[in-house]
């Protein structure tokens, strides 16, 4: 305000004062006396202004950022579900898994069994030690375990491809779980440049923190363990720590 | 020899049930955490205890530190299979008495050779 430099009033602001007065217009005129009075205080009430113009464009726009809505509302809840999916399906396909391997668990066992049964036998043959009787006997343990080895082959094949079939979530979960790693990167985006609003260098806060533990420090499974000094690598390590510690 | 299975997946116990059973583990009971695992090993005479560490409800080590303090049931020896991997925590398990501790992912070698050398030291 350089008039104010020059003196409390200009000559230009008598005029403009004279004019409102005569044409009516109080409020300019009281405007004008107190500028006039206190050139410091419009400035400041200018900046105040323009501050608040500059605040309620952001939140205009931070509403008109309708994505930022969209992740909240619709995005975050559908990854929850792809998530809970992926524990679904991964579970089921354990388990479907762990039955075919339970069911060949015992066919397994008694061909061994049936095997371990005509061994003696088989080795006095094959030493040209066996009589008549155990030779009969052995006919028929031989036949009653070529009948159930045919069998259960069969049998045990087609669990070994409901095996091969449980695996087929992983393509699924695979691209499932891509989708919520794309959904993360855009949330990331999106806060950055909320920091960045805010005047807040996303830059300073990308110092790692180490990542948060629960009671007893629990963490569960690291994924980076190489760039981490205080996680053991491996069974190897802990059998090494507990054996430094007299174990 | 009664043995209790304590994890919150039903898959792990499952894995490991099938794994103590192929080692001649055949009296095998579950739990899906501390909490439930701790009146079962009060109400039972179990011989052997294997707990994962991260559940909710009661962690596998405060079960742990449960079974020491508790005079009957203090001579039970407790293995640890989690994917905790902390070395912290792994001495906060030694100091609490753990009897073995396999981190996963783990094999059965791996669940053999900790059975034997826990039944091995007991005698």
């Amino acid at each position: 305000m350089s008039n104010a430099m020059m003196g409390h009033v200009s000559l230009e602001q008598a005029k403009s004062l004279v004019e409102f007065l005569e044409t009516n217009q109080q409020e300019k005129a009281d405007a004008l006396v107190a500028e006039i009075q206190n050139p410091t205080n419009s400035e400041l009430f200018a900046e105040i202004g323009k501050l608040t113009r500059q605040l309620h464009d952001s939140l205009t726009n931070f509403q008109l950022d309708s994505r930022l809505n969209d992740l909240a509302t619709a995005d975050i809840p559908d990854a929850k579900e792809r998530l809970n999916y992926v524990i679904t399906s991964t579970e089921e396909a354990a388990n479907k898994t762990m039955d075919a391997v339970e069911s060949i668990f015992p066919v397994v066992d008694n061909i061994a069994n049936q095997v371990k049964a005509v061994s003696p036998a088989w080795t006095k043959l094959m030493n040209n030690e066996i009589d008549l009787n155990e030779f009969k006997s052995l006919c028929k343990d031989i036949n009653t375990l070529l009948v159930t080895t045919g069998k259960e082959t069969i049998h045990i094949h087609s669990l070994m491809t409901d095996v091969l079939m449980a695996q087929d979530f992983q393509d699924l979960t695979g691209q499932v779980i891509r989708k919520v790693i794309d959904l993360v990167r855009e949330v990331e985006d999106s806060l950055i440049n909320m920091l960045t609003a805010f005047g807040i260098s996303a830059e300073q806060t990308q110092v790692k923190s180490p990542p948060k533990v629960g009671d007893n420090l629990v963490e569960g499974p690291v994924v980076n363990k190489e760039d981490r000094d205080d996680i053991v690598e491996d069974q190897d390590d802990v059998d090494d720590l507990l054996s430094s510690l007299g174990f | 020899m009664k043995v209790l299975v304590v994890d919150d997946f039903s898959t792990m116990r499952r894995i490991v049930k099938n794994l103590l059973r192929d080692l001649g583990f055949t009296n095998i009971q579950e739990a899906d955490d501390g909490s439930t695992a701790l009146p079962m090993l009060q109400g039972g005479d179990f011989d052997f205890v294997v707990t994962d560490w991260n559940m909710p409800g009661m962690q596998g080590i405060d079960l742990l530190k449960a079974i020491r303090a508790d005079a009957s049931l203090s001579h039970i020896p407790v293995l640890l299979i989690t994917a905790e991997a902390k070395k912290e925590q792994i001495v906060m398990a030694a100091q609490a008495g753990v009897n073995g501790y396999i981190v996963k992912p783990f094999t059965a070698a791996t669940l053999k050779t900790k059975l034997d050398k826990i039944f091995e030291r007991l005698g």
